[in-house]
């Protein structure tokens, strides 16, 4: 038997380690598929999610989540919920603060589909029947001299 | 059992330097370079931020921070040779900051991590598999959950940055050298009374 050297030790604790808990099935290609959709504009501020919270599932089936982003004082609050007859496809409820005018892109990740609507005076703004995907979500403010704002990726 | 032994030195060197390869090519010009690099370098990132016992979909999160921060910060990288440690240590540092928010942060129980089995082979394959894995995975998890945290990042990095790993894990620096070599000791043990090993 030969003595064990910390190399050896190190690959069996990643050989476990990849057995045990495995990089999810999907995950490189959702991540090739996000910086890709970086490195096309960079003019804008990336707003960093803060909080992710998870709705108790409903009765009626749908799930929903929320998510939190912020960039200095800047908040955007995302609320991401199925349908609730299937088939419907999703929404995403949007509060933005403080309210600003502005021109709101949910873009599919994976592909170029986008959707657009605007953010009313409230900050409120809405998406409805979206299909599932990986989304980001594109703020564009009216006035030019205020700076546009992108979410990382998340999940509809 | 087979456990492999002489291709471990070079494994996370080899890594880094196709790391380092693709950065610069990705730098250069070529943007397919850059799905070479997230396809080399998100498996390791994974690794290194469930050590810190945060759910999936918050592994996740950090991930793609880290990928949008090397993305935006590109031109700030100057050395290509070091972007795996740029980019674990990013992660680290991002895993780090969120697993303080307690809200977010999920304790990963040994239970929760289902038993996978292997697909597709003969039962008489799997069964000899299973029971080594079972053996390693025994040899693991005996070890306290400090060593158990501190292998897992050390093992998928590359010469870590000691002083990080510190803060990160609430020890103090000039501890995770010796606390290192004694985990490592402890899963020497571990795995001698496993039985036949290499």
């Amino acid at each position: 038997m030969t003595e064990l050297t910390r190399e050896a030790l190190l690959g069996v604790v990643r050989r476990v380690w990849r057995e045990r808990d495995p990089v999810p099935a999907d995950l490189v290609a959702k991540m090739q598929a996000v910086v890709a959709t970086e490195t096309l504009d960079l003019d804008y501020e990336l707003l960093v999610l803060v909080e992710r919270s998870r709705e108790l599932t409903g009765a009626r089936g749908g799930s929903a989540y929320t998510l939190q982003f912020a960039h200095g004082d800047v908040a955007l609050l995302v609320r991401a919920a199925a349908e609730e007859q299937p088939g419907d496809g999703g929404r995403l409820d949007g509060w933005l603060a403080p309210a600003t005018a502005m021109t709101v892109r949910a873009a599919l990740v994976t592909d170029e589909r986008e959707w657009t609507t605007d953010v009313d005076s409230r900050g409120r703004f809405e998406f409805r029947d979206l299909p599932s995907g990986l989304f980001r979500l594109w703020l564009t403010p009216r006035d030019s001299d205020l700076r546009a704002f992108g979410t990382p990726a998340f999940e509809l | 059992m087979t456990v492999s032994t002489s291709r471990s030195t070079t494994e996370a060197d080899n890594l880094w330097n196709q790391c380092a390869h693709a950065f610069a090519q990705w730098t250069a010009g070529d943007s397919g370079a850059l799905d070479d690099l997230v396809a080399l370098m998100t498996p390791v990132l994974w690794h290194v931020v469930r050590a810190y016992r945060l759910s999936e979909e918050t592994a996740e999160d950090v991930i793609q921070t880290t990928w949008l921060a090397m993305v935006r910060r590109r031109e700030a990288i100057i050395e290509p040779a070091a972007i795996g440690g740029w980019l674990t240590t990013t992660a680290r540092r991002e895993a780090w900051r969120v697993s303080k928010t307690a809200t977010r942060a999920v304790a990963v129980e040994d239970d929760e991590l289902a038993f996978r089995l292997p697909q597709q082979r003969s039962a008489e394959v799997a069964a000899v598999e299973i029971d080594e894995n079972r053996q390693l995975w025994a040899a693991v998890d005996e070890l306290p959950e400090r060593c158990r945290r501190l292998l897992r990042i050390v093992a998928f990095e590359n010469r870590p940055d000691y002083s990080r790993l510190a803060v990160d894990l609430g020890m103090p620096v000039g501890s995770i050298g010796p606390t290192r070599g004694r985990c490592l000791a402890k899963l020497r043990v571990a795995l001698m009374q496993t039985g036949d090993l290499p």
